[in-house]
């Protein structure tokens, strides 16, 4: 136990007593100089719902071209990464796929006042294979759909607006037995890419797997998800953290954004590009 | 592959690494005791030495969560006297891939010991030797193969710890991104061929490790 309680010093100064070479130093071995010792020079580092993948990579390389810095993402369903900041995740940055979990990060004091910020709006979206040949969501139900996959509504956004439009629908009962829970939005859609789901209730994006297409679910059969950012209280990059919120929200961070299929934040959804 | 990231490679190694030598120093000490009945209930203990192989890897990094999180007793101390966050960085991963190979250790090290005629012991001891020294000089060398096979099992497992990693020390790249973990992530985002090379790497670096302990350590 102690070796643990020393800290990062004590276990580093331990391994290169080790033989055998275990674990080199990266910076000797030419590799990232980050993670192995002090947090000041670590990039940042942001938490985002995994709805949000393709897009915020697509922001991180136009960062690393303006700033060479590329930020760190991780990416996981918005209530995992909530119970992750309340256990001192060392994270900057929180983008969630809804508005609640970064208020209650707030209300517990682990959000930077006023930081809270509406970035997009998410749209939910049928994607299949191939097996459905009309986006209706009443569709689920016909022969030739054994599994529907779906985000786990415990602590995934999209799993809950899926549910409550399955709801919604009426179709939730009739359904229930063939729901699979994915952990997060891309697990979801990977059960369809890989052909082990034949329909996903998840994100609309533009930019799914081969043969995976995508049709919008009717808005009015969800609460709008309206996802939101919050930096994180105790953060050593704030400066960075609100760089990355003002490209985000700017002109450039918008088009980004629309181009992976979510709408601006505030206006209510059209079914435009389902 | 020129910007392959070599980090999880290298991370996944160190952690390894650590963690058998961790399980190792906490495994070897506790299977004597139990195999020389030095301790009360010494079968119940032995058993209780096998939760974390029974126990769902999550649940596992749960109750380490609940241990070592700032909300968790040893979190606490360390965060308030020591002013150390264990939670979410590579040193929980060692501790998370200690606490699942333990069992192993501990497992092949009491039947190790078990083996080991006690009146070898008691004849050093009427020699004169501290207790010590008979453990280092007599009880060690017996046991020898023994222990070589935990450390085997545990560096193995220890290479593929996923699940109590996910939760205590978290999937940041850069930072406590593991192989196994980037392996999960890769998956994850449709990353096929980058999953399929880790996979092989992953594979072929604990074959390797466990060949190479088993060589060096065998020629004894």
């Amino acid at each position: 136990m102690r070796l643990t309680v020393r800290g990062g010093p004590a276990l580093v100064g331990l391994l290169a007593l080790l033989p055998g070479g275990c674990g080199p130093d990266p910076r000797a071995a030419g590799g990232p100089a980050n993670g192995y010792l002090p947090r000041e020079s670590s990039p940042l580092t942001v938490a985002a719902a995994a709805d949000l993948r393709f897009a915020f990579d697509e922001i991180g390389d136009l960062l690393a071209r303006r700033t060479g810095r590329r930020p760190v993402f991780v990416f996981a369903a918005s209530g995992q990464l909530a119970r992750q900041i309340e256990h001192g995740a060392p994270f900057d940055l929180f983008a969630a796929a809804n508005v609640e979990f970064v208020k209650e990060l707030e209300e517990k004091r682990l959000i930077v006042p006023g930081t809270v910020r509406h970035y997009a709006t998410g749209r939910l979206a049928v994607a299949t294979r191939s097996a459905l040949k009309s986006g209706e969501i009443g569709a689920l139900t016909g022969p030739g759909i054994r599994r529907v996959a779906i985000a786990n509504p415990a602590h995934a956004p999209y799993g809950r607006a899926a549910r409550e439009a399955l709801r919604r629908a009426g179709l939730w009962n009739r359904l229930e037995a063939r729901l699979v829970y994915g952990e997060n939005v891309r697990q979801a859609l990977q059960f369809v890419a890989t052909g082990n789901a034949d329909a996903a209730v998840i994100s609309w994006s533009p930019h799914g797997p081969p043969g995976v297409r995508f049709f919008a679910v009717d808005p009015r059969l969800y609460s709008p998800l309206r996802q939101a950012l919050g930096i994180v209280a105790g953060t050593r990059s704030e400066a960075a953290a609100r760089d990355f919120c003002a490209l985000l929200l700017g002109p450039e961070g918008r088009s980004i954004l629309r181009r992976h299929g979510f709408a601006p934040p505030g206006r209510p959804l059209g079914r435009e590009g389902g | 592959m020129s910007d392959f990231d070599w980090f999880p490679v290298l991370l996944s190694l160190k952690v390894a690494c650590l963690a058998t030598a961790l399980a190792l120093a906490l495994g070897v000490p506790i299977a004597w005791l139990i195999a020389r009945r030095r301790v009360p209930a010494a079968e119940l203990w032995s058993a209780v030495m096998l939760l974390p192989l029974i126990l769902p890897p999550t649940v596992l990094g749960y109750y380490l969560l609940l241990l070592i999180g700032r909300q968790g007793w040893m979190g606490q101390f360390l965060e308030e006297r020591l002013g150390i966050t264990l939670v979410f960085t590579w040193q929980a991963a060692v501790l998370a891939a200690a606490v699942a190979a333990l069992p192993l250790v501990a497992r092949s090290a009491q039947a190790a010991f078990e083996t080991i005629d006690p009146h070898l012991e008691d004849a050093a001891r009427t020699l004169g030797g501290g207790e010590l020294a008979i453990f280092r000089r007599v009880t060690v060398p017996l046991a020898w193969r023994g222990l070589l096979a935990g450390a085997v099992l545990a560096f193995a497992r220890a290479m593929g710890e996923f699940g109590a990693t996910l939760m205590v020390a978290g999937n940041i790249p850069k930072r406590t991104q593991t192989l196994s973990i980037a392996i999960y992530d890769a998956v994850q985002s449709g990353n096929d061929s980058l999953a399929n090379g880790l996979v092989l790497l992953i594979s072929g670096l604990t074959i390797a490790g466990v060949l190479v302990m088993t060589r060096v350590a065998g020629r004894e």
